[in-house]
């Protein structure tokens, strides 16, 4: 089998741009999935929907600001308004699910609390497909088209500014954990629940501010997504959900850096890695292949390294 | 021990199996093309009935399309038209009721529509408005004896299923893309002097279809194709796609879809190539495209598969239509076909239905022949159909545009 690549410098450094960016988005939703799994061993599949909130609420906020007529530095104030705004929605909707769907279920058996949580994940799903009449919004068209180029690399502005800001969010939040007295309580609590609170954590609590950092994250998320791809809708969290909690069962589920480096292989995986497939003589993978090739990624890893790529260290979970 | 090495052998099984099964996937997704003449046609069995309306009751007549989601923008001003030609019509005492399902433009949105259409006891359908959703439900309308019209599914498949006999229940409007995809390989190629293309298709009937009509008659006008990629209804991230494109450097984008993933990746395309030139179809012929898309979709050349209508019917059908709708006649194709289609469903019932001992009597075999049997001139031009139930009424059935300063400008030709 010869590699001799037959495609362009370019074309990979844009292709490799392209899987850091989706993988980006991938890695700051398969936070939430993770530290939510890592304490309370279950899988937040409305999360998908927490990231969907914020992106439309990050929509309202720069539609109330101004939309398209934003311009000028008042644009990077505006995005910046919109990502708070989106947290704030994806957090608040994040605490009233785990209050009213997961908490009354802690104790019930652990199919319990998934199912409730397919069953938050349809109803917010539907409730904004109603609301929107299931038409799809459009992200005002404010961020200055342009690219820089470092060596063979040509990154546009969106992509600079999500891959960074992604980058940004995950070392807050791993500073959080590794470093505060809450990210301790979230270590401890992830360890074993019940010698936490007999050490005097606040087990409901911390698992609240579990909840919170992820959703934080799916809302910064959301905002991204939104001003890279400009098309959201009702159900845009459902694949991206799902990639997400692929991502992070790939990454080994309850790891933090599992998670981040989870997301960036599979954005990787999607585009480069299916350019370099159809380098092999007889293939020919075209975009709609793409989802075969991430779920295709799952089943393996399932099969031949369930525990994922960072295999579970109780000090590195959370 | 030995069971563990049982276990991973196991899985090796199962990832060759699966390496296997995606090698002929991919291998088998391309050659499905067949090209059979319209010449003998055989058919299959119909389940024709006799359907029995109590004095008093309204004949009811289905609609199958989107009416809510992405797509509403094409299915709804379809409905209002199918609505309008049947608004006061009566038969023989009983009025007509247009009883409409939405199927989201999908394949199991079509089937399921036409279960529950059935079920209504509809004696003829109008739709469905999407080629996906028409071949999921012929099968069904088939078994029913019940006949439906689409005023606007343009695939190939329809009027050549995949097994042979072809469905005498189902006929169309508009025109296949059979027509429309070798007009739009020509004026590519030919007016536009694109020599190179690049395809990007709906993994759907209508989007595959299209796209093999305009890649053999593409091919066959001598252009060349650089690359051909689908995806699924929904996505929006077409990065990697346009990526492709840009290292391909073709001349033209040639898209076969809708409009609402036409505009997300025209906002793409735009972002990285600003001149390559975009050809797309009835799909994103769209007032919902300009919307969306803005300034990225000027310049942006469209087909429509019927004519630039100008006859004395269709200026009577559009003032009707916007004025009861208050929809702009040419927001969204296929109105005047779908008015068409209604008529030419209520205009057979009156031939055929017979009243007996107080009841009405519908014999959906006659229906059927009557409906096949149509000279008709309509809103949407001469209407008359093959044994496939092709419409061979036209003359000029391809008309193109180009959108210019926020509206669609017909190209003379």
């Amino acid at each position: 089998m010869s590699l001799a690549l037959t495609l362009s410098v370019s074309f990979w450094s844009d292709q490799f741009v392209n899987g850091l960016t989706t993988g980006s988005l991938y890695a700051l939703i398969a936070l939430g999935y993770t530290m939510v799994y890592g304490v309370l061993k279950m899988i937040n599949f409305a999360h998908g929907e927490v990231f969907m909130l914020g992106s439309f609420a990050g929509y309202g906020a720069l539609v109330a600001m101004g939309g398209n007529d934003l311009s000028g530095p008042v644009i990077a104030l505006a995005i910046l308004g919109a990502i708070i705004v989106a947290m704030a929605a994806s957090v608040s909707a994040s605490v009233v699910i785990e209050r009213l769907a997961y908490r009354p279920l802690r104790n019930a058996p652990r199919l319990a609390p998934l199912i409730s949580a397919i069953g938050v994940s349809i109803f917010l799903q539907y409730l904004v497909l109603e609301q929107t009449s299931a038409r799809a919004k459009f992200y005002p068209d404010i961020f200055p088209r342009g690219s820089v180029a470092a060596g063979p690399f040509e990154i546009t502005y969106i992509q600079l500014f999500l891959i960074a800001s992604s980058v940004a969010m995950m070392a807050v939040l791993y500073a959080i954990i590794q470093r505060t007295r809450l990210g301790r309580a979230i270590r401890a609590v992830a360890e074993n629940p019940t010698n936490a609170s007999l050490m005097g954590v606040d087990v409901n609590r911390t698992i609240v501010f579990v909840f919170i950092l992820g959703a934080a994250m799916a809302g910064v998320a959301g905002v991204l997504y939104g001003l890279f791809f400009q098309t959201i809708r009702g159900s845009m969290g459902f694949i991206p959900g799902i990639k997400a909690f692929t991502a992070a069962v790939l990454g080994g589920i309850g790891s933090i850096p599992g998670a981040m480096a989870g997301g960036y292989a599979l954005g990787l995986a999607e585009t480069v890695g299916r350019e370099l497939l159809n380098e092999l003589p007889g293939i020919n993978l075209g975009n709609q292949w793409r989802d075969v090739i991430a779920f295709t990624l799952l089943v393996a890893i399932l099969i031949f390294r369930p525990t994922g790529i960072f295999a579970q260290r109780s000090t590195t979970r959370a | 021990m030995s069971e563990r090495k049982g276990r991973s052998r196991f899985a090796w099984l199962l990832l060759l199996a699966a390496f296997a099964m995606v090698l002929a996937v991919a291998c088998g997704g391309d050659d499905d093309d067949d090209t059979g003449g319209g010449g003998s046609v055989t058919y299959g069995k119909a389940g024709f009935k006799t359907v029995e309306i109590a004095s008093g009751q309204p004949i009811k007549i289905g609609y199958s399309g989107p009416l809510s989601g992405d797509l509403k923008g094409i299915g709804e001003p379809i409905q209002k038209a199918v609505e309008l030609a049947a608004k006061g019509k009566t038969i023989k005492g009983h009025n007509i009721q247009v009883v409409s399902k939405d199927d989201l433009c999908s394949a199991d949105g079509g089937a399921s529509a036409a279960t529950q259409l059935l079920q209504e006891g509809v004696v003829a359908v109008v739709g469905p408005v999407c080629s996906g959703a028409v071949v999921a439900a012929q099968p069904q309308y088939e078994a029913a004896g019940v006949t439906h019209v689409s005023p606007s599914s343009t695939a190939h498949k329809p009027t050549y299923p995949d097994r042979g006999q072809v469905f005498q229940t189902f006929l169309r409007t508009t025109y296949s893309d059979d027509i429309q995809g070798p007009a739009q390989a020509k004026f590519a190629y030919k007016t536009l002097g694109a020599k190179t293309a690049y395809i990007v298709y709906d993994t759907d009937a209508y989007g595959s279809g299209l796209r093999d009509a305009f890649k053999a008659a593409y091919e066959k006008e001598g252009g060349k194709i650089l690359g051909s990629e689908g995806y699924e209804k929904k996505q929006t991230d077409f990065k990697a796609v346009v990526t492709n494109i840009k290292n391909a450097k073709p001349d033209l984008v040639y898209f076969a879809g809708f409009y609402s993933e036409a505009t997300p990746f025209i906002k793409q395309l735009r972002a990285e190539m600003k001149d390559v030139k975009f050809l797309a179809g009835d799909g994103v012929k769209n007032d919902e495209f300009i919307k969306g898309a803005g300034a990225d979709a000027e310049g942006a050349y469209l087909s429509l598969p019927s004519p630039v209508y100008t006859g004395e019917a269709y200026k009577t059908f559009g003032d009707l239509f916007e004025k009861e709708t208050g929809i702009k006649r040419d927001a969204s194709p296929f109105v005047a076909e779908a008015y068409d289609a209604a008529s030419i469903i209520i205009r057979a019932l009156e031939k055929v239905a017979e009243e007996k001992d107080g009841k009405l009597l519908i014999d959906l075999k006659k229906l059927n022949e009557e409906i096949r049997k149509t000279e008709f001139d309509g809103a949407s031009g001469k209407i008359k159909f093959d044994a496939r139930g092709e419409n061979v009424g036209g003359a000029t059935p391809v008309s193109l545009f180009q959108v210019k300063n926020g509206a669609f400008e017909e190209i003379k030709q």
